[in-house]
Parts: C-alpha cells; structure tokens; sequence
C-alpha cells in the first residue's frame, strides 16, 4: 500500500514536472524567428496568402493566449495537430514513438549481458591482461563518435556484407529487430563502457569491504558471497547511472536515427524544430519529458526491491 | 544444423524474401518531403514531386518535351488568344467516377482564385473558368498570356474530383485518401517518414503504369541514401551530393544520372541595403568572383557556368551574354574609386552553402571586401529574406515551366509579388517588358523581349549567376526510363522494373 501510495505522490509530483517543461518549450519555439507558414506553402506564396493562412492556423494570437488554448487542449487530453502535415500530434507520436521506444530497449537489452559480463571478469582479475584490454577498449569505445561508427557500420555490415539493413523499421517484429540491430550496436558500443567503469569500480569497493572478511570467516564460499552480497550491493550506483543514460538515450536516437534513416522520435523532433511545427516540438518534449519521469521511478523502485535499506 | 549455421540461414531466408516482394515496388528516397495532398496549397518541393503523380493535367509532357494531350483530347484557341476551348477525354477517377469538364473548372478555378492557393501566379490572366457541357471546358483570359497552355501543365494545375471535395470537404478530401485522377493513388501515407503510392486501375493512359507501387521515403541525410543505394534497399536517390557521384557510379548496380533542370544557384545581393545598392560594389562583387573556378570546385565539373540570369534550360535563354570577366585588380579598383576597400559585408547563408560560403569569401575579402559569413537554418532564411533583413547571400531557385515568364515574376520583376527573389531589384523598364512579353504571341517578338530582360538585369547585376545545375539522381540498374522532368515530375507511368 505505501508503494502505491508512493507512486501515486511522485505520479502527481510529475504534473507541474510537465508543466514547466511546456511553458519552457512553447517559449523557445515562440522566440525562435522563422515562419512556418512559408516553409509550408513554399517559396512562392504571396505575403496575403501566408497572413491568410498564419491567421486561420491561429499564430497571429498573442503568445499567451496560444499557450493558455494549448493549456486547456491538452487538459483533455488533445495535443494539438501538426501545422505541416494538418493530422494530430497524437497520430505523429503513435507513429513515431514505437521506434524509437523500441530501439532504447533493444540498445538496453544488447548492453546488458556485455556489461554485467566485463565488469565482473574485470574486477575478478583487477590488474590482469583481461582487465587492461577491457579497459583499453573501453576507452575506444568511448572515444569513438557514434556517427562516425555508425557510418562505417552500414558502409561494412550493409553495403559489404549484406548481412543487415541499413535503414527504415521493418513491418514485422522479426523486421524490427534485423533493421535496428545496426542502430542498438551502434549505440551499445557507446553505453557498454561507461556502464562497465562504474559497475567495475563499485564491485572492486564492495570487494573490499568488512563483510566479505566476516563471510569467509564464517565459511561462506567466494563465489556465494560475490552472488548474494557484493554484486547486488554494487548494482545499485550502475542502476542509477543506467537511469540517466537512458534518458538521454532517447534524446540521442536522433543520431542514429538521422544515420539509419529510421523513422523515429529525433527525426521527428529535429524536423518539427526545422519546419517550426510549434506544436508536435511541444507534443515530443511532453512525451520526452514523460518518459524520463517513468524511467526515473522505475529505477527508484527497482533500487527499492534490490536494496530495503532504500526505501520509496 | 548447430546455432551458429541457424542464424546465417534465417539471415539468408529473410533477406532473400525482401528481395522478393520488392520486385513489382519501386523505392524512391528523397530528402524532399511530401506534406499535404492538396495540389494547390503547397508549392514546396517534395509536395510537387508528389502531385503530379497524383493529379493528371490537362496536357502532358511527351517525352521529347512538347506539351501533348493530357486528360484534354484536344483544344482551341481563338483568334485574340483570349478563349481557350478543351474536350475532355472520357476518362476516370480513381474511385470510378467520370472526369468531367465540371470537375477540370472546379480545379482551374481554385488554384487560380482561391485564396489559399500558393502558387497562382501562372494563372493570373484567367478570368473564367467554366464547363460549358459535361466534356467542353473553356477558359476566358483578361488578356492574351503566350504560356497559357504551358502553365495548365505545371504541378498545381491537377484535376481534383469536384463531387468528393465537396462531400468530405477540403480538409477530409485531402487528408490521406484523396481522389487521384494520375497515374497512382495513395495507398498508406505515414507523415515525416514515406508514402506509399498504388497505381490507379482507372488512369485514362490505358496499361500504364507498369510499376504498381512507388514508394517515396523521405531520407534527409546525405549518407544515409546513399548508404541505402549501395546496399540496394532504395532504387533511386533523388539528390547526390557532387562529392559521391564517383563513389556511386563505382559501386555495382547503381549509376548517377546528370538530368537537365531549370536550377540556377546565384548571389543574391539586397538593393535596398548598403553597400550592394550600389551597382559599382556589385559589379566588383561580380569580377572578383572566378566563376568557372568555383563551379568547378563545388560541382567537381558537373555543372555548367552560368552566363545569364535565366537558366540554360529555359525557353529563350540568350547564350550570347556574359556577366562582368573575372578581374580582381578591376575589382579592386572599382572598390578604390567608392572609397569602400574592407568595406564590412555579411553573407547569410543554409548550412549547404558552406562550402561555396568559403569560395565566396575568400574571393571577396582578396579584392578588399570584409566577409562575414553568418549562418541560419532555412525557416531563418526565408523570414529575413521576406523582411530583406540581410545584405547578400546564395541560393537557388528553379522553374516549373520551360517559358520563363514564371521565372521573371518570381527572380526579376518586383512588382510581380516577391521583390525580385526579395533582393528588391527595381527596375521599371524590365517591369514592362515582363507584361509585354507575356501577352505576346509571335515567338521572334518574344524571344527579343526576353533577350532584352536578360540583358538589363545582368547589367545591371539584379543578382551574379554562378552555374546552371543538374540533377545528380541515382538509380538502379534494374530501373528503366525514369527520370526527373525540369519541371520536378516524375516520368514515373512510364517506368519499368526489369530483372537483373
């Protein structure tokens, strides 16, 4: 019942969390010069045409009155729709969102195993070749720009080999998972070591502490004490790490996404920014903002099941 | 079989069968997007592209270029050029319905008086436009207009179904479903990522087209395409950057074509802004400028120099004329006799300019101008553009038609709606010439008018034009008499897929 309760306060924490995000975007876009109204109708309309058109889209309003009839939209649920494309922002997100939803949790799923796997074989054997060559890939993997490989990847992986596509989603679930796979590896190449170094370094701290003396001096094997006490006591800094990247995973699909030509929330977001589409920018920041918020809770509960000392 | 052979194995099955179901598709990227449906409300590029495989006009261009019968069988004109009489063919929409004479004046009239058309400027003379009976249509002009016939052929002029607009109204008519009366029909449209096109088992050109399903993926960044093109999951790239041309043409399957275009990249000075009011500081921004050079270096040699402010591919171009020679020491000493050596100037440009930016500057500031280059994105571009908030920059613009009268109004005329590409060029002779040469019906008489045209604006340097584009598209072998008209239209009802 707490928990629920917990849920329910940091759920309603969320809503002025939101709030202040739309007020922050819907200003930016307001300030930003630009017409989208040209952009849409092309080079060559006449300036009545476009002040027609500015007016019946409802842009010559004052800034305020815009917010405050998006306000009272987006109380009942309406996003508004999309002054290029004259369909709901709702319909863009479904369409978009799936994409990119799917490619953080499949980038999660291929840096994982590697992560879990590394840190442990490298805090092990701290100081073995195993443990340099880790760390010396490690720091290439970092060091890399992610463009930069995820070029080369379609370059190699698709032109060369042939052996996976080099851009779009796919139509089926096994298509999803053939098209994204570049985009995820591309990503997780960059993810893997930085996940590595904290849950490396926080395994080698927990390695050293009072307990582990105190289990082998009960006759507890190395193996049962590193299963049961270090691991899941060094889990918890990498868990919250984990939070924040991603976070930024979904602002940073826009890379991969722009690379792999995959239809996703960054390409959305970036040529809603381009074509000054107020209102699907301020649709994909809400939704931007709302998925961080859910990540963010879902870890703080996790951290809650793996440690009772930290409690929601 | 052990897992490490499975993984291949299915890797194989499945790519094989994508392979497969491609064959009767063809897949067309573009960083041009296609936005909104209606013909007459956008006349931005990636939404012309997609028009006029959507809307059949009332002619067409043949493939030689001559303007042939579209869903008009035949036409006449009488004798003062002011009536224009069309039969209509028997032909179809795609929902079954007949095309009638109705339907072709509900079009022509919207996009010609409609007050949210985008693009009337070439049907400025109709007056009326009516059906006298279900398969005679006729159009009433204020005055004689050469390219009439021309203009009905340009991507706006599309014929919509009448009855389907006026029961779903504009904005259900033309969501995601409209009526087509081209040679394909919208089968799924997905915003900001493709459109997926399906042919019109009613379009009147009886077995065309022969490709069932177009395909057009919007794909904004460069490498992406090409990546996609190598790797054989697009037929056709619709922009290569001139720095791959070799690398595609050297990779198996796939090959660039150089189409002719009406595109024209220029300077564009600000006559309303010190110091390019001045025609002296033009003409010394145009000798300093080693044009062949710098066409050479952006287009790697596919481009061609420019030498008049109309395009090569225009009708009546004059190829007799030359902007200024490249003369710095002139240069210089034109800026010597204005007192304004390092005077300070700031080129705005789009991120695709940058690498031309840097040629420009670099010429400028040698003969004792000081460039500073500023940098905005292209909805920047546009608002200081229109408010002529800038002092000189580059960009390119292109014709719907061959006939240049369109061109005229848009880049030379500034009474004709847009200040002369908004450099606010004034001059009130070209301004004349532009309406004469509109209404005049003899082709020699024209040509002088127009050659008249070219002359003034380029003495006068109305802009420096740099060279004359083509269009650098990338298709696949298996693809077969496609192309990009200059009008931006797709040849695509009479494409082929053949096997490899």
């Amino acid at each position: 019942m707490n928990t629920l309760r917990y849920i329910a306060f940091r759920l309603l924490q969320a809503i002025p969390v939101l709030l202040g995000v739309s007020i922050i975007t819907f200003t930016l876009m307001a300030a930003t010069p630009g017409d989208p109204v040209r952009l849409l109708v092309g080079d060559r309309a006449s300036p009545e045409t476009i002040a027609l058109i500015r007016d019946r889209y409802g842009l010559d309003e004052p800034i305020l009155m815009q917010y405050f009839t998006y306000l009272k939209n987006l109380v009942v649920g309406d996003l508004g729709a999309s002054l290029r494309y004259r369909v709901p922002v709702s319909q863009l997100i479904t369409q978009h969102y799936p994409v990119t939803l799917f490619l953080v949790i499949y980038t999660i799923v291929l840096t994982l195993p590697p992560v879990i796997a590394l840190a442990v074989w490298s805090a092990k054997r701290q100081n073995g070749p195993a443990d340099q060559v880790i760390r010396m890939l490690g720091v290439l993997g970092l060091a890399v720009p992610v463009f930069w490989l995820a070029l080369l990847f379609a370059r190699f992986f698709g032109v060369t080999l042939g052996w996976f596509p080099v851009s779009g989603f796919g139509e089926t679930i096994p298509d999803h998972f053939r098209h994204l796979f570049l985009p995820a590896l591309s990503t997780a190449i960059w993810v893997v070591p930085i996940l590595v170094r904290t849950l490396r370094a926080a395994l080698l701290e927990e390695m050293n502490r009072d307990y582990v003396v105190t289990g082998q001096s009960k006759g507890l094997g190395d193996r049962q004490i590193f299963r049961t006490h270090v691991f899941p006591n060094s889990v918890l800094p990498t868990l919250n790490l984990f939070a924040v990247i991603v976070a930024y995973l979904l602002g940073g699909s826009v890379i991969v996404e722009t690379v792999y030509a995959v239809p996703g929330m960054g390409k959305l977001m970036v040529d809603s920014i381009l074509a000054r589409d107020y209102f699907v920018v301020q649709g994909a920041t809400l939704v931007f903002a709302l998925t961080t918020i859910l990540v963010m809770l879902a870890v703080d509960l996790l951290s809650a099941l793996i440690d009772p000392r930290v409690t929601p | 079989m052990t897992t490490d052979k499975i993984i291949p194995a299915a890797l194989a099955l499945m790519l094989s069968a994508t392979v497969l179901s491609a064959q009767d598709a063809i897949r067309i990227a573009s960083p041009n997007k296609v936005t909104v449906l209606d013909p007459i409300v956008s006349a931005a590029g990636g939404n012309i592209e997609a028009y006029g495989q959507l809307y059949a006009r009332l002619l067409r261009k043949g493939a030689n270029g001559a303007l042939e019968p579209g869903l008009a069988e035949s036409w006449e004109v009488s004798e003062d050029g002011l009536t224009y009489t069309f039969e209509m063919r028997d032909a179809k929409f795609s929902d079954g319905s007949p095309i009638t004479a109705e339907d072709a004046a509900f079009s022509l009239t919207r996009v010609a008086k409609d007050e949210k058309s985008a693009y009337p400027a070439g049907f400025a003379p109709i007056k009326e436009v009516t059906a006298v009976d279900e398969d005679t249509l006729q159009i009433t002009l204020e005055h004689a207009s050469a390219p009439m016939l021309s203009n009905l052929e340009i991507f706006n002029a599309g014929i919509v179904s009448k009855d389907d607009v006026e029961e779903r109204g504009e904005e259900g008519a033309f969501a995601s479903d409209p009526v087509a009366s081209g040679p394909y029909m919208v089968k799924e449209w997905k915003p900001n990522d493709r459109m997926t096109l399906t042919a019109n088992p009613h379009y009147w050109r009886e077995g065309l087209p022969k490709i069932k399903t177009v395909e057009l993926i919007e794909v904004s960044d460069d490498n992406a395409r090409a990546t996609m093109a190598m790797a054989g999951e697009i037929d056709v790239n619709r922009s290569v950057p001139w720095a791959q041309v070799e690398e595609v043409n050297n990779s198996d399957g796939v090959s660039v074509a150089l189409e002719p275009s009406t595109v024209l990249y220029l300077v564009l000075p600000n006559h309303d802004k010190a110091p390019f009011d001045n025609l002296n500081v033009r003409k010394a921004a145009a000798m300093a400028l080693d044009r062949a050079a710098i066409t050479n270096a952006v287009t790697l040699g596919n481009a061609e120099v420019a030498n008049s402010t109309f395009s090569n591919a225009l009708n009546y171009h004059d190829a007799s004329l030359q902007p200024p020679a490249y003369d710095p020491a002139a240069a210089r000493k034109l800026l010597e006799e204005e007192g304004l050596v390092g005077a300070e100037i700031t080129m705005m440009i789009t991120p695709s300019f940058e690498q031309l930016a840097t040629l420009l500057k670099a010429q400028w500031d040698a003969v004792g101008f000081k460039t500073t280059v500023e940098r905005v994105d292209a909805g920047l571009w546009w608002s200081n553009m229109a408010k002529g908030e800038y002092q000189v920059t580059v960009n390119w613009y292109y014709n719907e038609t061959e006939d240049p009268d369109l061109a005229v109004r848009w880049a030379l005329c500034d009474t004709c709606g847009s200040q002369s590409y908004y450099t606010n060029y004034h001059n009130e002779e070209l301004n004349t010439l532009t309406d004469e040469a509109l209404r005049e019906r003899d082709e020699t008489k024209r040509a002088a008018l127009y050659s008249k045209i070219q002359q003034i604006s380029l003495e006068e340097l109305a802009q420096i034009p740099l060279y004359y584009a083509p269009f650098s598209i990338a298709y696949a072998d298996r693809v077969k008499g496609l192309t990009l008209t200059p009008a931006l239209q797709w040849t695509l009802e009479d494409a082929e897929l053949i096997a490899n």
